[in-house]
C-alpha cells in the first residue's frame, strides 16, 4: 500500500502537495491525480474571464506551506522596496494576478509537480487505506476536487444572452450583472470601463468586507466555537458567513459613482443585451461526482448539501489511526469556512500532513 | 492574527526567551541584579497586558505591534519605577527594543516557518513548543533566583543579652538581633553590603560606624549614649530606617552624621528618632534624603544639611532645638518641605544672629527650595543669611 495520494490538481491540491513535501515525505511516496498538469489552470481561466488584476487575499495568498515569506516579501526583494512589506503589515497588500501565477509556476517547476493525468471518480475504503479506482491503494488520501461547476440561475438557462462571469466574454452595450459578490463587482467595473450601461440585479445589498470570511474565523480562536456547534448549526452559520461580498474601498465605489446613469440597480433581468451571471459555483457534494458517490456508497452525513467533517477536515467514519481520508477546497467548509481560499487549502494541508507522518 | 489566549502567552514567552538570556548574561557580566529585575518587570508587565488584550483584540493586525509596543514600553517603565529597579535608561530601552524586535521577527517569520500551522492555531506553539517557550523564560528566571539565593548573605542572629564590643563586622552578613540583644561598646561595619537590624548599641566612641562601605542597611537599630556620634557614616551612601538614637548627656556628638559621600549616591534616613546631642541629623558634602524623622532637644541644630550637601528634608518633626531648627547652609541645595518645627529656643550663650531661635535658616550661599513647612511655634520663623537664595514652591 502506498503512503499518500492527492486527488485533484488545482490550487488546493498543489498547496497540499507542497506541504506534504515540506514535511519530509519523499516525492516518490506522493501520488498525484489531476486532469491538468497546471495547478493554476482553472483559476487562471476564471481570473482571466473576470479580468481580475489583483488577489483578494492578503499577504498569505500564495501556495507555500508556511505563511512567511509570502508574495509581499518576494516583491519587496525584487523591487528593493519596503513598501510591499509595509502594506502587508497593514493588511493592504494584494499581489497582482501575474505575480501570483508566476510564483505558482516557479513552485510547480521547482517542486517536481507532475500529476498522473487521471480523473478519479471513485474512492473505496479498504483495510488500512483506500483504493482509488484501479490506481492503487493508499493509506492517506486527500480529495481536492475543486468547485463542481458554475451556478447559473434556473430562469437564465438557455437564454442566449446569458454568460457566466467565469466564462470568456466581451461586453455589449447594455449589460445586466446578476450577483453581489466579488465577481459581480468586478464585472460592474469592467463593463463600465468598456463603455457599457450596467444593470445590477441582486437579491440583497452586497456585504462589504476585506476578506470573504471574517478574520477571526481564520484561526483557532474563531473556529473553536464553530467546531463545537452541531453540523446543522454550522451549516446555518456558513450560510451567513458566505454571503456574497466584496471589499470596501474607493477603487470599488468611485467608478460606480462616476458612472451616473450608466449604472443602476434593478430587481429583475429585463431587456439588457447581455446577462452576466456572477453567481459563483454550484454548491454541495451532490454536484461533484466523486464526492456524491462516496457519500452515497458510504452513507456519509451531509447537512444542507455539505459534507460533515471533523475539525481537521477528515471524514470521521473513514479516518482512524491507520488511514486518513480528508477533503480540501470548497468541500471542506464544514471544517474551515474559508476552505476555498489559499489560506483554507493551507489549513487543511497542515492538518493532513500531521497524519501523513505516521507510516 | 487572531490570537488565542494561550497562543498570545506562548508567543510572548517565546519572544522573551532571548532577551531574558541576554539579561542574565548582562547580569553575570556586570555582577548586578538590575538586568534580571528589568527582565522580570518586563515579563510581568507584558503578560498582564496580554490578559487585557485578549478580550479586546479579536483580531490584531500587524501594524498594531507599533502602538501596542509603545503602550507596553510605558507600562514596563512604570513597573520598573514602581519596583525600584535601578536600570540605566538607555540599557532598559535597548532591552525592550530588542525584545520587541525579537517578537516581530519570531511572530511574522520564524514561528510560522517552524510551526506551519502557527497562524491558524492563533499563535499556539503546540505542547512541545509551549513547554519550550515557558521553560526558556522560566529557566533564566530560576537561574537568577537560584543565584540570588546563593548569594544571600549569611544571617547572624545576635542572641538576647549584652555582648561586649566593639563588634567589628568584616564580612557580608545580616546581623539580626533577637529581642533584648545589646552590643556594648559600638559596632564598626568594615565590609560592604552589611545589614544590621533590631540591634541595640550602648556606648562606644560612635554607636555605629560605617566608613567607606557601600550597600549598608541599618534597620530598626537603637543607639544609646555613645561618646561621639550615634551613627557615624563616612564616604559612602547607606540606608538608615526606623532607628532610635538617644544622645542625652552627649553635648558634642551628633545623632546621625553623614559626611563626604557626595559622589557615591544618596543616603536615606527615614523614620528615625533622635533625642539630644549637638545636632540631630547632619550631612556634610553629602547627598541625602532625610524623611519622616523626629529630632528633639538638640543643643546646636535639629537637622543640618551643610557644606555643599544636596538633598531633601521632608516630613520631619523638630522639637525644642537650641538656636536653629533646620539649617541649609554653606552652599548646599536643599528641598525643605512639610516639616514641623516647634519650640526652638534662643541660644543666649551665642552672639551669632542666626541662633536667635529660627525654625529654619538658609545661610552662606545655600539655596533653599521651600514648600509648606510649619514654623509658626518658634521665636523666629525663618532667616536667610549671607548670599543665600530661597525658592518658594507653589
Amino acid at each position: 500500500m502506498e503512503r499518500v495520494a492527492l486527488v485533484g490538481g488545482g490550487l488546493a491540491g498543489f498547496v497540499a502537495y507542497l506541504t506534504v513535501l515540506r514535511s519530509g515525505v519523499p516525492p516518490d511516496e506522493i501520488a498525484l491525480f489531476a486532469p491538468e498538469a497546471d495547478p493554476a489552470a482553472a483559476w487562471r481561466r476564471r481570473a482571466a474571464a473576470i479580468r481580475q488584476t489583483h488577489m483578494r487575499s492578503e499577504s498569505d495568498g500564495h501556495c507555500l506551506p508556511a505563511t512567511w515569506p509570502g508574495l509581499a516579501v518576494r516583491e519587496a526583494r525584487r523591487r528593493r522596496s519596503l513598501a510591499p512589506l509595509a502594506r502587508s503589515v497593514c493588511d493592504r497588500y494584494h499581489a497582482t494576478v501575474p505575480d501570483f501565477l508566476e510564483h505558482v509556476e516557479e513552485l510547480r517547476v521547482s517542486s517536481g509537480w507532475s500529476p498522473r493525468a487521471a480523473r478519479i471518480e471513485r474512492v473505496t475504503p479498504v483495510d488500512g487505506g483506500f483504493s482509488l479506482e484501479g490506481h492503487g491503494e493508499f493509506r492517506h488520501v486527500l480529495l481536492a476536487t475543486g468547485h463542481p461547476g458554475l451556478a447559473v440561475p434556473e430562469e437564465l438557462r438557455g437564454d442566449a444572452r446569458a454568460v457566466h462571469s467565469y466564462e470568456p466574454h466581451e461586453y455589449r452595450e447594455s449589460v445586466c450583472v446578476v450577483g453581489a459578490g466579488l465577481a459581480a463587482a468586478t464585472e460592474w467595473l469592467n463593463a463600465l470601463e468598456a463603455g457599457s450601461t450596467v444593470i445590477s440585479v441582486r437579491r440583497r445589498e452586497p456585504v462589504r468586507r476585506p476578506l470573504a470570511v471574517p478574520r477571526p474565523y481564520l484561526t483557532r480562536r474563531g473556529l473553536a466555537a464553530f467546531h463545537r456547534s452541531s453540523p446543522e448549526r454550522r451549516a446555518l452559520e456558513l450560510r451567513e458567513l458566505l454571503l456574497p461580498s466584496y471589499p470596501p474601498g474607493r477603487e470599488w465605489d468611485e467608478p460606480l459613482a462616476r458612472a451616473g446613469g450608466r449604472f443602476r440597480v434593478e430587481e429583475r433581468v429585463n431587456g439588457a443585451d447581455q446577462v452576466i451571471c456572477a453567481t459563483g459555483f454550484l454548491r454541495g457534494v451532490g454536484h461533484d461526482p466523486l464526492l456524491r458517490r462516496l457519500v452515497d456508497e458510504q452513507g456519509l452525513e451531509t447537512v444542507d448539501g455539505r459534507l460533515v467533517l471533523a475539525p481537521d477536515a477528515t471524514v470521521p467514519v473513514l479516518t482512524d489511526s491507520t488511514r486518513t481520508l480528508a477533503v480540501a477546497g470548497v468541500a471542506a467548509q464544514m471544517a474551515y469556512p474559508a476552505a476555498d481560499t489559499l489560506g483554507g487549502a493551507r489549513y487543511v494541508a497542515h492538518r493532513f500532513v500531521r497524519r501523513c507522518r505516521t507510516r | 492574527m487572531s490570537y488565542t489566549l494561550i497562543g498570545r502567552l506562548e508567543s510572548r514567552l517565546a519572544a522573551l526567551a532571548l532577551p531574558f538570556a541576554a539579561a542574565l548574561v548582562l547580569a553575570a557580566a556586570l555582577a548586578e541584579w538590575w538586568p534580571v529585575g528589568l527582565a522580570a518587570a518586563m515579563l510581568a508587565a507584558v503578560v498582564a497586558l496580554d490578559l487585557v488584550y485578549h478580550p479586546v483584540l479579536r483580531y490584531q493586525p500587524g501594524w498594531a505591534a507599533l502602538p501596542l509596543g509603545l503602550l507596553e514600553l510605558g507600562v514596563v517603565m512604570a513597573v520598573v519605577l514602581a519596583l525600584g529597579v535601578r536600570a540605566p535608561l538607555a540599557v532598559a530601552l535597548a532591552l525592550f527594543a530588542a525584545a520587541w524586535l525579537c517578537a516581530q521577527v519570531l511572530g511574522h517569520a520564524l514561528l510560522p516557518l517552524w510551526r506551519l500551522s502557527y497562524a491558524e492555531d492563533g499563535g499556539e506553539l503546540g505542547r512541545r513548543g509551549g513547554a519550550l517557550a515557558a521553560a526558556a523564560v522560566a529557566a533564566p528566571l530560576a537561574a537568577a533566583g537560584g543565584l540570588w539565593y546563593a548569594h544571600l548573605p549569611p544571617v547572624v542572629h545576635l542572641a538576647a543579652g549584652v555582648h561586649q564590643g566593639p563588634l567589628v563586622i568584616t564580612r557580608r552578613e545580616r546581623l539580626v538581633g533577637e529581642p533584648g540583644a545589646v552590643v556594648r561598646g559600638g559596632i564598626v561595619v568594615a565590609h560592604k553590603n552589611v545589614e544590621i537590624s533590631h540591634v541595640t548599641v550602648v556606648g562606644g566612641v560612635n554607636g555605629i560606624t560605617v566608613d567607606g562601605m557601600r550597600g549598608v542597611v541599618l534597620d530598626h537599630v537603637t543607639v544609646l549614649h555613645p561618646q561621639e556620634d550615634g551613627i557615624h557614616v563616612r564616604g559612602e551612601a547607606i540606608t538608615i530606617s526606623h532607628c532610635t538614637v538617644d544622645m542625652t548627656g552627649v553635648p558634642y556628638g551628633q545623632g546621625i552624621d553623614i559626611s563626604y559621600n557626595m559622589d557615591t549616591g544618596e543616603t536615606m534616613v527615614d523614620r528615625c528618632t533622635v533625642v539630644g546631642g549637638q545636632e540631630g541629623i547632619v550631612t556634610h558634602s553629602s547627598s541625602a534624603m532625610l524623611m519622616h524623622n523626629r529630632v528633639e532637644r538638640t543643643t546646636m541644630r535639629g537637622i543640618s544639611m551643610t557644606e555643599m550637601s544636596m538633598g531633601g528634608v521632608m516630613h520631619n518633626t523638630v522639637l525644642h532645638a537650641k538656636g536653629i531648627g533646620i539649617l541649609c547652609g554653606d552652599h548646599s541645595t536643599c528641598m525643605i518641605d512639610r516639616n514641623d518645627v516647634a519650640g526652638t529656643t534662643v541660644d543666649r550663650a551665642s552672639e551669632d544672629r542666626e541662633r536667635a531661635g529660627y525654625g529654619l535658616v538658609v545661610e552662606f550661599g545655600a539655596v533653599g527650595d521651600l514648600g509648606r513647612n510649619d514654623l509658626t511655634d518658634n521665636p523666629l520663623t525663618m532667616g536667610v543669611f549671607v548670599g543665600s537664595l530661597v525658592h518658594w514652591q507653589r
